[in-house]
């Protein structure tokens, strides 16, 4: 499964959102997601793709965000082991 | 002249009912909400019984992107809340929501957020926790979800004294509508401790009360010669407190108005009550209503069964009421919801409002065999109709903190 469809599937069971209305360039606040809930929500991205977030803060506005910066570091985290 | 203060909405979240009107027939039937808990650590307790909320789902109030961010406790409050906020019909316009406040008292606010943080660093030895732990946990979050909620833009303030908590809050939204301060008030309290790390911080006390060994829903008994403590409960009680003028202008209905109040201190022992600080408390509350003794027709005592407390505070209530003491009927609750902590103040005085409303005293249970030292009319295992004109709900904490709220009938 792409990494974009992992993280819908995780924000339909975690936000009970419906998949139709995750598009990748769909804004997270539309959705209803604050700033709070991304945090919460990228805790648990670094479970589901055993990652580590890097402590400098980065912008996530869409899904895409998000995709973007998952793949980038789960790119980096492989070539680095 | 002062201003009033009345009450008008009442919302309640408990051991023994998610309304008012199904917790009040609780009690007046003697229904205990105490019970083996069922939680997942329960083995490892050498006390296994609680009050806690029945059959509570927090997904039938929360959506799940609201869930992550409200703590058990919070959701209580907000849950109770939104009951008292509808029952008192109450709209705010922009302009009056500077004046209208939040107060609540809690004991350990998100106790259940703070040991899954420890356990996941000391015992999982995860280097992370919940991100978003410090807001969950903080003992300000339930109070400050309440003003989000309902744009309260007035004074925001959350109470910690142990069992006076929001008998305190409730006191002090009552003092800040009095005093012009502000129109509307949502005061009350909530609690949410029943985790492993508490109730073995309770055990340890030595203060919980011994399962009892036929019935588990009687382990509470208050005034009684076999009673050996207290039992641990959860929930959230709310009311809407509201200038008497703006109330009537807006014709609300009203439950009564709060007359009486006083917070003082033992300033004696960290945990052992003192009838004399109790005593003043009382006095000084009846003098803030300007009511005499023989005026109050009802207590709801403190009463939390411990072997020490019942004893004090009937000493407390002779001397605050002489001859008086053996003629007003007295009950402590606590036997049916337990003992709610910070929220318990809150719980307790509810349930003295609604026994002015429908003119009846509900029960102490459990109460077999008085000791011979709790010697006043503890109304035992029935409760009665009668016609109330004032009531009084005490608080007594640990720490010393003493509370004493009186309400009347209401009359223009």
């Amino acid at each position: 499964m792409s990494t974009l469809k992992r993280i819908q599937r995780m924000m339909v069971e975690q936000f009970e959102l419906k998949a139709e209305d995750l598009a990748p360039d769909a804004q997270l606040e539309a959705l209803g997601l604050d700033s709070l809930s991304v945090i919460e929500f990228m805790f648990k991205i670094e479970d589901e793709f055993h990652v580590k977030l890097p402590d400098e803060r980065v912008e996530i506005k869409t899904i895409q965000d998000i995709t973007r910066i998952v793949e980038r570091l789960v790119a980096e985290q492989q070539a680095a082991s | 002249m002062a201003r009033r203060v009345v009450i008008t909405g009442l919302g309640i979240i408990s051991p023994v009912g998610k309304n008012p009107d199904e917790f009040f027939s609780n009690l007046m039937a003697g229904n205990s909400g105490i019970c083996r808990l069922q939680s997942d650590f329960v083995d490892k307790l050498a006390i296994r019984i609680g009050a806690p909320v029945q059959e509570y789902n927090p997904a039938d109030f929360f959506s799940k992107i609201k869930l992550a961010g409200i703590e058990r406790f919070a959701q209580f409050a907000l849950i109770a809340a939104a009951q008292a906020v509808k029952d008192a019909q109450l709209e705010l316009a922009e302009h009056e929501r500077p004046r209208a406040g939040v107060y609540l008292g809690t004991s350990m606010g998100g106790a259940g957020t703070m040991e899954e943080g420890y356990v996941e660093i000391f015992q999982r030895e995860n280097p992370r926790v919940k991100p978003l732990s410090v807001l969950l946990a903080m003992n300000n979050a339930a109070a400050s979800h309440l003003s989000l909620a309902y744009q309260l833009q007035g004074p925001n303030v959350t109470y910690s004294t142990a069992c006076s908590s929001s008998a305190i809050a409730i006191g002090e939204a009552y003092r800040q509508i009095k005093g012009g301060y502000a129109d509307v008030m949502l005061a009350g309290g909530s609690e949410a401790m029943l985790t492993h790390g508490v109730m073995k911080a309770w055990e340890a006390l030595r203060t919980l009360a011994l399962e009892d060994r036929q019935d588990a829903s009687a382990s509470c008994k208050p005034f009684a010669q076999d009673r050996s403590g207290l039992v641990l409960g959860e929930g959230a009680a709310l009311l809407v407190l509201e200038d008497a003028e703006r109330a009537t202008q807006r014709g609300a209905h009203i439950y009564a108005e709060i007359v009486g109040y006083d917070c003082s201190s033992d300033a004696c022992h960290i945990t052992k009550p003192d009838f004399a600080g109790q005593t003043r408390a009382m006095l000084n509350a009846l003098r803030d209503a300007n009511l005499s003794p023989q005026d109050i027709h009802y207590i709801n005592a403190h009463g939390t069964a411990t072997l020490a407390g019942d004893i004090e505070e009937t000493r407390a209530i002779k001397q605050a009421f002489g001859e008086h003491a053996y003629h007003v009927p007295i009950s402590s609750t606590k036997s049916m919801h337990g003992h709610l902590m910070g929220a318990t103040g809150a719980v307790e005085f509810m349930a003295a409002v609604l026994a002015l409303k429908h003119n009846a005293v509900p029960p102490t249970i459990n109460l077999h065999q008085p000791d011979p030292e709790c010697d006043l009319d503890y109304v035992p295992n029935k409760g009665r109709q009668l016609p109330l004109r004032a009531v009084m709900s005490n608080s007594f904490a640990f720490g010393g903190s003493n509370a004493v709220l009186i309400a009347r009938r209401f009359d223009t």
